[in-house]
């Protein structure tokens, strides 16, 4: 009885979404779901995004999302490494050309205010927000890259390769030489015994710390290998990272045009790092489990052997899967979530590992992820400032040239592409104090940058960011608080909610938001809209993805 | 001016030629506080003390190679026999520096201290015959190690939080966290009992856009009334939570970070950088104990930058510079303020690095360290613990380039501190689990 009814759907299913794949879609996408959906895939939901994704159902939107030209920083070129005197910050002139040319060549002023810009209004948002994640697992900072070039290179790099293979992504990143430049692998020199200098750690160590396969050994799910006095196993030891560092060892920067090449050549952040071969350590290396690479090989040979060794490693699925659903999803994801997209990275269904945009479809598809309302309590993650800040700007159709918003992260401890470390703004193994629960975001969510928040809310809010003179094409950052009126201060708050929500207020908070509204004067409707968005924006409903 | 002779501009000041902070620091009541100085990226130690005598310094130079410090360019420890075997950073130092410091007995050194899990020597390392702390040679696992006293990982809590859940009473008139952050969020100061605050190093603390008009003020309290409402989703809750807490501090706090004042200012003069600028934040909230009801605290603050892969030399040149002339400034105002002797700073670190050089000028990842302990009531002029051979390879090297097996381990260090602060043998035992094994649990230093 029960099986021809199920032919009958599946048949209904089968022909209508080869028919009219829109109508046919849009059925099966709830707005809850697909305002959920978008809050996880893009740098936060909208209005016309929101339609656009339930017309077209979810599978589809990333299918056109991943197949859009990646929008990239642009308007960068080479300048030399030390700025030349008419390129140089004069605190008393900060408006001087001087300072205006040190500002936008040598920090990341540029850089971050597009990063912005574009978080706010590109088309490519999955391509943006995954690159964004990237950003945050292959850490390069401004601490020691203040170049706007190289970190504008170094970016555009996470957003060619966001949906390409990992093992392309891995080695575009290390033979980067903003990468060679921040972790020391440029111009690392075979061992002197003459000198008595062995070849530099640095990224041996981290690239398998926090760019790959991690400290200990992961089952497939990513929770902790034990052995059997229930000890997390190493994934490596300290000789296996020192075999590393004289793997990598005999690069240094690409030639500039028309230059000759030689160890070591100037700093030049276009293009890729060039080896030679006279300063790569050429011994026998063993490497991840006991695997030996034989000695004699060029620098590029064992560059390619460690890194294949690197991407074909258990962990790596895992230990990227996981962290990519902390940046997208939720702080807590199951290990069952973690195994379904981790087996997608291991083979994407035509037998290809490290396929990252099947990697991201899973992480987005997954029923972990989906649904009109979150599977449990713990849920969701906190929005870092950049995520915070562009959410609201988008819920508000802002208009915005990214300045004021680069600030605004600054001001809550998060300068774009700056991290004080390799380990990034937030560890994603952060825990709420006392607690299991882990809240990456949360760790950069101190007393200060809480405060910090509120203020940058309360600025956008009563006028944002005027445009700057000394900008190009400047605009400043406002939005418009006009479209969120009613006749009742309840009306206000829905109108408010429809914006930042997408959906009904909470009653205990709709009743309370009123009663801060009724006491604005009605006279004063950009008042009561500006007192409705900030109270729901800094509610704990907004600040956090769920 | 050198801290001598500001503190003689004070005394003038005061309209007395009597004046002196020392009797003035009994006023102080019953107040102290550690300031935890974290340097950031595992400073490189083999740098910051150097031994002097002939050999040592002989063994040192082989090793450093380009790294190595000239003899001659050492500010020399004179201790109180008079002799000096060891010299400082020579960035270190100046008479408003930490050879002021030293000079006038209030500074100590504390030789090799790193993350132990159990009493280990080089040759039960290469025999793996003890377990080791986890993750050696991490950044994050290693700052978690010192951070909490606890090497073998999964720590929840920071020791200085655990130091003051030990002694709560003292504070129960605080109307504050006594546990402050000047450099973010840290394991350091989780603890128990209460949460810590982490302020802002500079600018203003306190809500802007809420004036006086009746709409202002009930949008203030309905904000208030708002984080207290969505409780059913963990991570919602804990931002509720965290702004809520957040705004509760402002209203004691934001003042205080504004202020002015001629008495901190005067010592800080002529720095700058966020590292002074912290310093000088604690030193404001110290003079305005008695308004937040705080009797003891632990304040942290950091610098950042010692992960010197590369170019070494003149990155430690300028991070010395302004932690030398930062503590140095900061112990001025202390005795300014009259409670030099109720504050001690101290140092701690990711590790210390290779003795032997890397190819591009710089150093890796090493472990044990020498550290600095200043303040009135430290036991100065003194190098406490064991220094380590110098050899690569050698009795206390845990492999070949030169990473010290550590000999005093951070919760040796830290229950010297903790017993300073007040703390009983017993407390001490419960805040540091693993003291016992160790045959001095206490160093003296302070």
């Amino acid at each position: 009885m029960r099986r021809p009814l199920v032919l009958v759907w599946m048949t209904v299913w089968v022909v209508s979404s080869i028919a009219a794949s829109g109508t046919a879609a849009a059925s099966a996408v709830s707005t809850a779901d697909a305002v959920r959906f978008l809050n996880q895939a893009t740098f936060g939901a909208t209005s016309a995004d929101l339609a656009h994704a339930s017309a077209l159902g979810f599978s589809a939107w990333i299918d056109e999302q991943q197949r859009m030209p990646p929008t990239v920083y642009s308007g960068f070129a080479y300048v030399a490494p030390k700025a030349p005197a008419n390129c140089t910050a004069d605190p008393t002139a900060p408006t001087s050309a001087a300072s205006v040319c040190h500002r936008d060549n040598y920090t990341l002023f540029k850089v971050r205010r597009q990063m912005l810009q574009h978080a706010v209004t590109a088309k490519d948002q999955l391509r943006q927000r995954v690159a964004y994640a990237l950003s945050q697992f292959f850490v390069v900072s401004g601490v020691v890259i203040p170049t706007a070039y190289g970190m504008a290179d170094f970016q555009n790099v996470l957003l060619q390769d966001a949906f390409g293979s990992y093992r392309q992504l891995i080695e575009d990143v290390t033979l980067s030489p903003v990468m060679g430049r921040y972790l020391d692998m440029v111009n690392n020199d075979k061992a002197n015994a003459a000198k008595g200098t062995s070849p530099n750690e640095n990224y041996a160590r981290e690239l398998l710390q926090l760019f790959s396969i991690g400290l200990v050994k992961l089952n497939p799910d990513g929770t902790v290998v034990t052995d059997s006095s229930g000890q997390p196993v190493p994934t490596y030891d300290q000789e296996v990272i020192e075999e590393y560092a004289t793997l990598f060892t005999g690069w240094t920067y690409p030639p500039l045009p028309g230059a000759t090449s030689k160890f070591p050549n100037p700093q030049n952040y276009d293009g890729r790092m060039v080896a030679f071969d006279s300063h790569h350590d050429t011994s026998a290396k063993t490497l991840l489990n006991g695997a030996v690479i034989p000695g004699g090989q060029s620098a590029a040979a064992d560059l390619k052997a460690g890194l294949d060794l690197i991407a074909n490693h258990p962990n790596a699925g895992p230990f990227l899967s996981r962290q990519l659903i902390q940046q997208l999803v939720t702080s807590n994801p199951s290990a069952a979530y973690v195994q379904r997209v981790a087996a997608v990275f291991a083979n994407d269904g035509k037998g290809t590992r490290g396929n990252l945009a099947a990697v991201v479809r899973a992480v987005l598809l997954d029923p972990e992820a989906r649904g009109d309302t979150p599977s449990s309590a713990l849920e969701g993650h906190l929005k870092d400032p950049a995520l915070y800040m562009v959410s609201l700007a988008r819920a508000l159709s802002a208009s915005t040239d990214g300045v004021g918003l680069a600030s605004a992260t600054q001001s809550m401890g998060e300068p774009i592409f700056t991290a004080p470390t390799v380990f990034n703004f937030y560890p994603p193994t952060y825990a709420l104090p006392g607690t299991s629960v882990n809240a990456p975001e949360f760790f950069l969510y101190d007393d200060a940058s809480a405060i910090a928040r509120a203020n940058a809310v309360d600025r956008l809010l009563r006028g944002g960011w005027a445009a700057d003179a000394s900008v190009a094409g400047a605009t400043g950052t406002q939005v418009s608080l006009g479209g969120i009126t009613g006749t009742t201060p309840a009306a206000v708050v829905d109108a408010a909610g429809m914006l930042l929500l997408h959906g009904p207020v909470p009653t205990a908070t709709r009743s309370l938001v009123a009663n801060a509204v009724a006491a604005v004067p009605a006279t004063d409707p950009t008042g009561r809209a500006r007192t409705a968005v900030q109270l729901l924006a800094l509610s704990g409903a907004f600040q956090v993805v769920r | 001016m050198d801290r001598r002779s500001f503190l003689t501009a004070l005394g003038t000041l005061a309209g007395t030629a009597a004046w002196s902070p020392w009797t003035h620091a009994a006023s102080a009541g019953d107040y102290k506080a550690l300031v935890a100085v974290f340097l950031y990226g595992g400073n490189d130690a083999n740098n910051t003390l150097v031994p002097l005598d002939a050999t040592r310094y002989a063994q040192y130079a082989a090793a450093r190679g380009p790294l190595a410090l000239a003899q001659s360019s050492l500010l020399p420890l004179v201790d109180a026999s008079g002799s000096a075997h060891y010299g400082l950073h020579p960035a270190l130092g100046g008479a408003a520096g930490l050879q002021g410091l030293w000079d006038s007995a209030r500074l100590a050194m504390v030789a090799n201290v790193g993350p132990l899990v159990v009493p280990t020597t080089r040759a039960q390392v290469l025999a793996n015959s003890v377990p080791l702390p986890v993750n050696l040679y991490s950044h994050i696992d290693q700052q978690h190690a010192w951070e909490s006293a606890e090497a073998g990982g999964g720590a929840t809590t920071g020791w200085g939080g655990r130091l003051l859940d030990q002694i709560s009473a003292l504070n129960s008139a605080a109307v504050v966290p006594p546990l402050v952050s000047l450099a973010g969020t840290n394991l350091y100061l989780t603890a128990q009992a209460t949460r810590s605050l982490a302020l802002p190093v500079t600018g203003n603390y306190g809500l802007n856009g809420f004036g006086s008009s009746t709409a202002d003020v009930v949008r203030r309290a309905t904000l208030s009334q708002l984080l207290g409402v969505d409780r059913g989703a963990t991570l919602v809750g804990a931002a509720d939570d965290a702004l809520q807490g957040a705004i509760a501090s402002t209203a004691s706090i934001g003042p205080i970070l504004s202020a002015s004042t001629a008495s901190v200012d005067a010592a800080f003069t002529g720095l700058s950088g966020s590292f002074a600028a912290q310093l000088g934040r604690v030193a404001r909230l110290i003079e305005a104990r008695a308004s937040l009801g705080v009797r003891r605290q632990v304040f942290l603050v950091s610098l950042g930058s010692f992960d010197t892969h590369t170019d070494q030399l003149a990155t430690q040149q300028a991070l010395y510079s302004e932690l030398g002339a930062g503590l140095g400034a900061f112990h001025a105002a202390m005795d300014g303020l009259g409670v030099g002797n109720a504050v001690t700073s101290f140092t701690f670190s990711d590790f210390s690095r290779t003795l032997k050089p890397n190819s591009t000028g710089g150093t890796d990842h090493a472990w044990g360290g020498h550290h600095l302990v200043a303040g009135g009531a430290v036991r100065g002029r003194s190098v406490y613990g064991t220094f380590p051979s110098l050899v690569l390879g050698g009795a206390d090297d845990a492999g070949s380039e030169g990473r010290w097996v550590p000999t005093t381990a951070p919760d040796q260090y830290a229950a010297t501190l903790g017993a300073w602060m007040g703390l009983s043998t017993a407390s001490l035992a419960a805040a540091f689990p693993h003291l016992a094994q160790y045959a001095t649990p206490t160093l003296g230093f302070v």
